[in-house]
């Protein structure tokens, strides 16, 4: 366990230096959020002001009454060294720096004050997230400077979030606020002085509250690339880690002195890094939330055999293009598979797969061949397409599709195409771990990647 | 045949006289030290040196001038390739230095490289290079057009076992030319991994090695032939 990040996301209590009642101030934000959700001790810190919001205020962390678990500082950066060694020399050993003006600034002086606070963090031991950051937020502990007010909350929940863009990290957790998304922690670190994306994924690796690590990443720190392959590879064992990775053209200007090097260019490299890793690269947005989608309630699956139930056969034969071409499999169905669901259905449904149930099927066609694909060991997901707009479909299914996979340890998924009763399929189906699609692609890809992170865990090294 | 100096004391000594680059003789002693197949390569300094040679060595026969001054060997008429006999290579050798001496005077000399010709093979490329992130990787491509249009190429992040650079060179997306097309035989992938995870001792090993290129590497059915090498120094190792 990276114990020396614990108190980052789970301190007892709190000095907000910077702390203000003036509206529309970062310092405000942040103690509002605290007040809202943290159960711990807050102290807002700021010379200007006996009383913030309430609460008590501070001139200087040496005049609070105890040593605080976590400083959060939202002041000026020529102000933030001082407050920071003031810290330190008390013995507090986290910190979070929001403000900007350090090394992003391009200027000597932003470069100087940087290397201050990294001096400080390796004299003192003090882990710091950030400067020039958004910070923490923990749905579980009630850290929260996130000082985007506008920014709704998402729900509780299992994923982690480590970003490289604040304005990003902000953006997803309103987008999973929407989606009903559940949301464990999620730290955006800036210019990383210290605390960087390899201490991160190695405290979330260790999380119980996180079961699926999302990260965008720009670039790591110089140096830090071997450590990040090693922690990755020690986490996966237990979740899977998607990443997202930004700046994907070459280093293209440089005049390369050899071949190699002019081919490599950055991105190669981190592909190569990730495969070994056995990260799971994501390359767009669709692409991200529906593998977090399908992690979140899907179990490993034993091979790439996916079978597809289908009302239109239309849409079994996209299904079955997209699933080849990210390179799943649709096995042609076995003979006494065939034998068993032609007992069952009547003639002039298609009993190879995908298994065609017509366009005047009835739910109860549905459940018949679901109870037989659920039971073969040779079915490794199955993908049921409910096109709710044929009259014989009352709706029935969808109760046996939810009530099969919370009994079998089976991936299934669901396609559906269309307006509001596609739309009620599909949320009663969402709401009970079955993950649907409404694309044939963004279906094929996300069971792609469920099937490569199942092999990656399964792998003995 | 040249002779075999410890990679160390190679790259001190280019260090030492200020060359970032290594000189062709010196990259494939560099490349031999490591086991990586490379023709039996001769350092040759008169033309009587080279007449001498050329029946033991065999035909055809390749010379490559040998110059810390010189980038671009064939654009100076330093390269004289398909030489069948030893009359044809002191013949070469001579028009070599003439040719040479007149484009670019101010070009010490070091001598001629002097080598039996590989076998044409499939052109591949294996190379190493130095991340600032990642620190030593690997790299595999198709040569030619391949690498240079197409940049299909793979990484791996060093070290990396035999089944890694197997796994690697399955990654190209051409690789159905390696499985053999329009009736040639499939190439020996395993002497190509073999290849590639030396390059990775190499780059692991060497810490002042900023990258290397193994192009073009001559793929057999049954071996495989390192027809250049080019090994690019870095100052200060970090």
């Amino acid at each position: 366990m990276n114990t020396s990040l614990e108190k980052l996301f789970n301190p007892a209590s709190v000095a907000i230096v910077g702390a203000t009642p003036k509206e529309g101030k970062v310092g405000r934000a942040i103690l509002e959020n605290f007040i809202n959700r943290f159960r711990g001790r807050i102290y807002p810190v700021n010379p200007s002001y006996s009383e913030v919001l309430g609460l008590k205020c501070y001139k200087s962390i040496s005049e609070l009454p105890e040593t605080p678990d976590l400083v959060v500082i939202a002041i000026p950066a020529p102000g933030v060294p001082a407050v920071l060694r003031e810290a330190a020399a008390r013995g507090v050993s986290a910190a979070i720096v929001i403000s900007g003006g350090f090394r992003e600034t391009g200027t000597p002086e932003g470069e100087r004050l940087e290397r201050e606070l990294e001096e400080i963090s390796r004299t003192y031991g003090i882990r710091i997230v950030g400067p020039n950051c958004i910070g923490i937020y923990d749905n579980w502990s009630g850290v929260d400077t996130y000082f985007v007010s506008k920014m709704k909350r998402p729900p509780r929940g299992y994923v982690g979030f480590i970003s490289q863009s604040g304005a990003f990290a902000a953006a997803l957790m309103d987008w999973m606020a929407y989606h009903n998304l559940g949301v464990s922690r999620a730290i955006s670190y800036g210019n990383k002085v210290d605390v960087d994306d390899v201490d991160l994924l190695d405290y979330l690796g260790d999380d119980d509250k996180t079961r699926v690590i999302l990260i965008y990443i720009e670039g790591l720190k110089p140096g830090r690339g071997r450590k990040f392959i090693e922690v990755a590879k020690k986490v996966v064992k237990k979740k899977p880690i998607l990443v997202y990775k930004a700046g994907k053209t070459s280093r293209g200007g440089l005049a390369a002195a050899s071949h190699t090097a002019a081919m490599a260019g950055e991105y190669g490299v981190y592909r190569a890094a990730f495969k070994q890793a056995g990260v799971i690269e994501v390359e767009s947005f669709d692409e991200m939330m529906d593998a977090v989608r399908i992690f979140l309630h899907q179990p490993s699956m034993r091979g790439n055999r996916v079978y597809i139930l289908t009302d239109a056969g239309g849409i079994g034969v996209m299904l079955t293009d997209a699933l080849t071409s990210v390179g799943l499999e649709v096995p042609r169905t076995p003979s006494d598979l065939k034998e068993e669901l032609k007992r069952i259905l009547p003639p002039h449904c298609i009993v190879e797969n995908p298994i065609d149930l017509t366009g005047d099927t009835d739910d109860e066609r549905y459940i018949r061949v679901l109870d037989v694909l659920v039971e073969k060991p040779y079915v490794d997901a199955i993908v049921v397409v409910a096109l709710p707009q044929v009259p014989g479909i009352k709706g029935t299914f969808v109760d046996h599709v939810v009530k099969l996979k919370s009994e079998y340890e089976k991936t299934i998924v669901a396609l559906t195409i269309g307006s509001e009763a596609s739309l009620e399929v599909a949320r009663r189906l969402e709401e009970n771990s079955v993950t649907v699609f409404e694309s044939p692609e963004r279906l094929a890809k996300a069971l792609k990647a469920l099937y490569t992170y199942s092999m990656i865990k399964s792998r003995g090294d | 045949m040249i002779s075999v100096t410890p990679p160390k004391e190679i790259i001190k000594r280019a260090l030492s006289e200020d060359r970032l680059k290594l000189l062709e003789h010196e990259a494939f002693e560099l490349a031999r030290h490591y086991g990586i197949p490379i023709p039996d390569v001769y350092l040759v300094k008169t033309p009587k040196e080279a007449y001498d040679l050329a029946d033991s060595i065999g035909y055809p026969i390749a010379l490559k001038i040998v110059s810390p001054d010189i980038v671009h060997k064939s654009d100076v008429g330093g390269v004289k390739l398909h030489l069948n006999s030893r009359e044809e290579v002191a013949r070469a050798f001579n028009e070599m230095l003439k040719t040479v001496s007149s484009r670019v005077p101010s070009a010490r000399i070091v001598g001629v490289l002097m080598y039996r010709e590989a076998r044409q093979g499939l052109e591949v490329i294996v190379g190493g290079l130095r991340d600032s992130v990642f620190g030593a990787a690997v790299m595999f491509g198709l040569g030619g057009v391949f690498v240079e249009v197409f940049r299909d190429v793979s990484f791996r992040i060093a070290p990396i076992t035999l089944d890694d650079a197997l796994e690697m060179i399955s990654e190209i997306q051409s690789k159905q030319i390696l499985e053999g097309y329009r009736g040639q035989k499939p190439v020996d992938k395993r002497a190509l991994a073999d290849i590639v995870v030396k390059t990775s001792k190499i780059m692991l090993e060497n810490e002042e090695i900023d990258s290397i290129d193994l192009n073009p590497v001559m793929a057999y059915d049954n071996g495989a032939m390192v027809v250049d090498v080019r090994a690019i120094l870095r100052k200060v190792p970090y």
